[in-house]
């Protein structure tokens, strides 16, 4: 009994009979494929990164040199900073197109549809998601949304420039803000467009990890990857909604005079407006009530992922499994009750800030517990620093400090200094900016060998793990003791107030560091096209890991799995002996080796 | 997702216990009926966003109730016709799955036109309703209610739309020859579900806008 | 080269704690002057303490683990005991609850309870604060302590910022400013606010005091400075364009320079007019 567990070396040359009926078109751009779309989402959202990295760059530029005149930039660029310097209204569309493009179109895509398209079936021993059509229509509206995002700089008025919260009245009234012209109708399209995309996807997941599980694989087998993105995806299908309809009721009071968000009495560049009785607040529930659980759509992934790279490198089981979904469940459900503890101070009633403040801090008790069992697994590891692990490492560090972070802004009495300043955005940057970044760089070096086959380059990748984490933690670390100062966000300059002039140093010393991680990031998409064309050849297994997609091929081939797989065992036996190795993967009985779970 | 859980949750159950016990697994698999099971909770899934979409709304419009503004429009009475347009389709749709499970084809291939029939019939009669609400004078800006009622009836019929094109689906099989019972069954079960989900959600929006 | 690598990374987190803790050492907020500010303060004492302590802790217990972990050449007790589990999970979560939940029952509470549900002090000043893009109007109630009657429809950016009605003879003594707010020390401020447009958001650094101005609404803000100086009001909520220099000026003056100060602008409105 020598022969592997896992699938020998990659047999490219043999593909499954079938492949070669299908034409290019078909196979790699209308694909119905999870692994093809996973990867679609994944390139298209990276790309949408640079976009809205390049727009992190534009506004680091302005906060850390307010007079300086960028000549260069002002040929590139002739609207927007017409004499080198950035005007007003560039920077508000810059601000609020960078917040959309991360949040919207580079997290949501490459991590939560992309990772989650690509992993979940191969983790759960499935041949495909269960509706791949769908699949493949949610990836071609998500394209069509994204591009429709970037089109909305060349609209009369610019890029929607109310923030990615679109605040009404500001995102309503097309004369209080220029970017509220057609930049913000364009802005709400394109998010129709992604909610359709991402609810289909979500349906897709929890209809994939409820029907077509492998059998063997209870719940409490899967991996937490995949019920992180189990849980994402309910949280996703119940919170857009809300959203949808507060963005109808914000394109009738746009374009069609009704008055949902519009009071009486308003006064716009000089010009009474006929609306009577609206309230500005309804649309900061309703997109509260998505904007929250959004949150964790975003995070939980991240964490998930997290926590499946490390037992690789450790070379034993994460710790508390059983309470870490336990968590993960506790999360999603409170997400969906917390919303208004993004509102203290709009002049909701105080009562409910209490009950918000009371709620809020309860998520701190599931999300410490996830935290320090991920701690916890590093406890006796025989460590591998390899660069998936290091970024792991980093997304522990981040979530972290950035959780610690919400224990400011959940309290409301602490919010009433806090709110609105660079502590949120220093929060918010290191929690659904560093832990989802770093998760999704670290998913990229951990599983580029299966997608593509090759393996990247060490070097460059711990190389820009430093560049990354180094950089990024300085920036966003800092901005929290800007809030402390007492500086307000999405300010164009500090220039005018004689409290803030000493933040102008600070500012300076940060917009230094984001220019030291944006470059860091071409390491990055060199490593990335490099081994795409150039990395040596990758084994089907080579971080010896445990679950499914590892017993086949890299890349594995149309269909997955020749047989489906029976799963004998949960995603984290590691430590154990077989002829594998020091791990055995799921699929291995129980006479080879000892059932944990 | 009840229904689901039926069928498939059940099945997969067995797998898992198969294993342990170390007997064939593949036995308590059924790829047969895995198809029909996935849709099925699919269908649920999307009712429930679609649940959490009026639920949304219909907190708005207690919020913007409260308005100082706020003044009640008169509702054409053709929308009481429309109801019982959209009660009565959903009742042949009823008669077109019983008359079909009994084998009576013809009988259903009927019931099943007059459903679509009546769907379509609703759709029109909202239109109807529209335009007698303009001739009258009253726009969707005319006051917080009337925008509601053009909002809320609005989505309500792209809904309808999209349950239409799924009722066409089961009709197909329905007037077609080819007949295997259990999946017209099913798709039937998809097509009643959505279809009673949405009259539902109709004698709600209808309470809500006249009553509230 | 393999140890070598991990102390680096080790030593990466380690530095990372104890160079950011020592930084926010450094930062001092704006110089406190109000009375419920001091309760706002505790509260983040409280926090940045305990939250300092635990980022601390952490940071070097994942530094140690990574140092320990790259020299170990087997590794240790494969699982924990299920009890290990759950008491390190009990333990912890309990402590966290304790420490946050607490932080806000015992400091948090008392503080916005003071701030939002007392009654509203006899003897405060009243000043109605009306924002607009990018402006403070400032208005005093005059001697007869009742605010001028407004109409939106009246309302001319130049002439009339506040749509005044003429006729009101309430209005008649009403004292109007833009962007200066002066109130005196020690003395209870009770401000209405408004918005003309979009959402503002008033924002005193130094009083520990914010509140969102939203059309539609009329929140008020009750509190008490205790020191007198020319402080700054500035904008928290993007309201357009110019929002980053919204700025007004807030002067705590004696009882004695505030009648002063308030009798000046009387002069100077009934010139204006």
């Amino acid at each position: 009994m020598t022969t592997p567990f896992v699938a020998g070396p990659p047999h490219h040359a043999d593909p499954a009979p079938g492949e070669h009926a299908v034409g290019f078109i078909r196979r790699w751009v209308f694909s119905t494929d999870h692994k093809i779309i996973g990867i679609q989402y994944i390139i298209t959202g990276l790309l949408m990164g640079v976009a809205g990295g390049a727009l992190a760059a534009l506004i680091r530029l302005q906060l850390g040199w307010p007079e300086h005149r960028w000549m260069l930039l002002s040929h590139l660029l002739p609207n927007g900073m017409p004499s080198g310097v950035m005007t007003p209204e560039f920077y508000l569309a810059v601000v609020t197109m960078h917040g959309t493009i991360m949040v919207f179109f580079f997290i949501s895509y490459v991590l939560v549809s992309g990772f989650g398209n690509y992993l979940v079936p191969l983790q759960i021993g499935a041949k495909d998601m269960a509706f791949p059509f769908l699949n493949m229509l949610s990836y071609w509206i998500a394209f069509l949304s994204a591009a429709v995002m970037l089109a909305s700089f060349f609209v009369e008025g610019g890029a929607a420039a109310a923030g990615w919260t679109a605040y009404p009245p500001l995102s309503a009234v097309s004369s209080a803000v220029p970017g509220s012209q057609m930049g913000q109708t364009v802005w709400i399209v394109s998010m129709a467009l992604f909610i359709v995309s991402f609810t289909m996807s979500s349906l897709n997941i929890v209809a994939t990890v409820f029907s077509v599980r492998a059998p063997g694989l209870s719940m409490m087998r899967l991996s937490l990857t995949v019920w992180s993105y189990f849980i994402a995806s309910i949280l996703g299908l119940l919170a857009f909604p809300p959203l949808t309809a507060a963005a109808v009721m914000l394109l009738l009071d746009r374009h069609f005079g009704t008055s949902f968000f519009l009071p009486s009495g308003l006064v716009v560049a000089n010009k009474l407006l006929p609306n009577t009785g609206g309230s500005p607040l309804l649309w900061q529930h309703l997109f509260w009530f998505l904007g929250h659980p959004e949150v964790y759509v975003l995070i939980l992934p991240a964490l998930g992922i997290a926590c499946d790279i490390l037992p690789a490198f450790t070379r034993k089981p994460v710790f508390g499994y059983r309470i870490s979904v336990w968590c993960l469940v506790a999360v999603g459900c409170l997400s969906m009750i917390v919303w208004g503890h993004h509102m203290f101070v709009s002049g909701m009633s105080p009562f409910s800030g209490e009950y918000f403040s009371l709620v809020t801090l309860t998520i701190t008790v599931p999300m410490t517990i996830f935290g320090v069992n991920m701690l916890a697994s590093l406890r006796g590891a025989k460590l591998q620093l390899r660069t998936a692990m290091l970024f792991s490492l980093g997304v522990i560090a981040l979530f972290g400090s950035g959780g610690l972070g919400g224990l400011f802004l959940g309290n409301a009495t602490a919010d009433m200094q806090l709110h609105d300043t660079y502590f949120v955005v220093g929060h918010f940057h290191m929690m659904i900016g560093g832990v989802t970044l770093l998760a999704t760089f670290g998913a990229i070096y951990f599983w580029f060998p299966k997608m593509f086959g090759r393996t990247m380059n060490e070097t460059l990748g711990k190389l820009h793990f430093w560049f990354t984490f180094a950089p990024f933690f300085i920036i966003f670390f800092m901005q929290h003791f800007l809030g402390l100062q007492g500086a307000p966000r999405r300010y164009y300059a500090f220039t005018a107030y004689d409290y803030l002039q000493k933040t102008r140093g600070q500012n300076l010393v940060i917009s230094i560091a984001a220019m030291v991680l944006l470059s860091g990031q071409l390491l990055f998409f060199l490593n990335f096209v490099w081994s795409l064309f150039k990395g040596p050849a990758a084994e089907a297994n080579p971080w010896q890991a445990t679950t499914l997609e590892w017993t086949v091929p890299s890349p594995p081939p149309h269909g997955n799995f020749d047989a489906i797989p029976i799963v004998q065992r949960w995603a984290y036996e590691y430590g154990v002996q077989t002829v594998d190795g020091d791990f055995a993967v799921q699929t291995v009985a129980s006479h080879h080796a000892r059932v944990t779970a | 997702m009840t229904a689901y859980s039926i069928a498939g949750l059940k099945a997969r159950a067995t797998a898992e216990r198969d294993v342990e016990t170390g007997r064939d697994v593949a036995q308590g698999f059924s790829p047969a009926t895995l198809r029909e099971d996935q849709v099925r909770l699919g269908l649920w899934m999307f009712l429930g966003t679609v649940t959490m979409l009026f639920a949304a709304f219909t907190s708005a419009y207690v919020v913007r109730r409260s308005g100082s503004d706020w003044r009640h429009v008169a509702l054409p009475p053709m929308l009481w016709v429309n109801t019982i347009v959209l009660a009565a389709s959903s009742l042949a749709l009823e008669a077109a799955n019983r008359s079909g499970l009994g084998g009576g084809w013809r009988a259903a291939s009927g019931a099943f036109a007059a459903a679509l029939a009546l769907g379509f019939g609703f759709l029109a009669g909202q239109i109807a309703a529209w335009r007698q609400m303009v001739a009258a004078g009253v726009y969707l800006p005319s006051s917080p209610h009337s925008s509601f009622f053009y909002m809320l009836t609005g989505a309500h019929a792209l809904h309808v739309v999209a349950a239409l094109g799924v009722l066409i689906w089961g009709a197909a099989a329905t007037w077609s020859g080819d007949r295997n019972r259990r999946a017209w069954a099913a798709r039937m079960g998809v097509c009643r579900t959505f279809w009673h989900y949405l009259g539902a959600v109709w004698l709600f929006l209808f309470a809500l806008v006249s009553i509230y | 080269m393999k140890k070598l690598e991990g102390s680096l990374v080790s030593l990466l987190f380690a530095a990372t704690a104890i160079v950011g803790v020592a930084y926010g050492a450094g930062i001092r907020m704006p110089p406190l002057a109000s009375r419920h500010g001091a309760g706002i303060d505790a509260m983040l004492a409280y926090l940045l303490f305990t939250v300092g302590g635990l980022f601390l802790a952490g940071y070097l217990a994942l530094a140690y683990f990574i140092w320990r972990g790259v020299r170990r050449s087997a590794i240790g007790p494969r699982l924990a005991t299920r009890k290990t589990e759950l008491l390190l999970s009990g333990v912890l979560g309990l402590g966290m609850a304790v420490i946050a939940e607490g932080g806000v029952l015992a400091i948090g509470m008392p503080v916005w309870q003071e701030y939002f549900a007392a009654a509203v002090p006899v003897d405060a000043v009243t000043i109605d604060v009306t924002a607009q893009q990018f402006a403070w109007n400032v208005r005093y109630p005059g001697p007869d302590g009742k605010f001028g009657k407004t109409d939106p429809r009246l309302i001319d950016d130049t002439t009339n910022p506040l749509g005044l009605m003429p006729d009101d003879l309430a209005g008649k003594d009403d004292v109007v400013t833009l962007n200066e707010i002066a109130v005196p020390v020690n003395r209870p401020v009770r401000i209405q606010l408004r918005s003309k447009d979009v959402i503002h958001s008033f924002f005193l650094p130094n009083f520990r005091v914010k509140q969102d101005a939203v059309p539609g609404m009329t929140p008020e803000v009750v509190f008490v400075p205790t020191r007198t100086g020319d402080f700054e009001l500035a904008c928290a909520e993007l309201c357009g364009l110019a929002h980053y220099r919204m700025r007004g000026f807030f002067h705590v003056l004696t009882a004695a320079q505030f009648d002063d100060w308030l009798r000046l602008q009387s002069a100077a409105n009934a010139k204006g007019n």
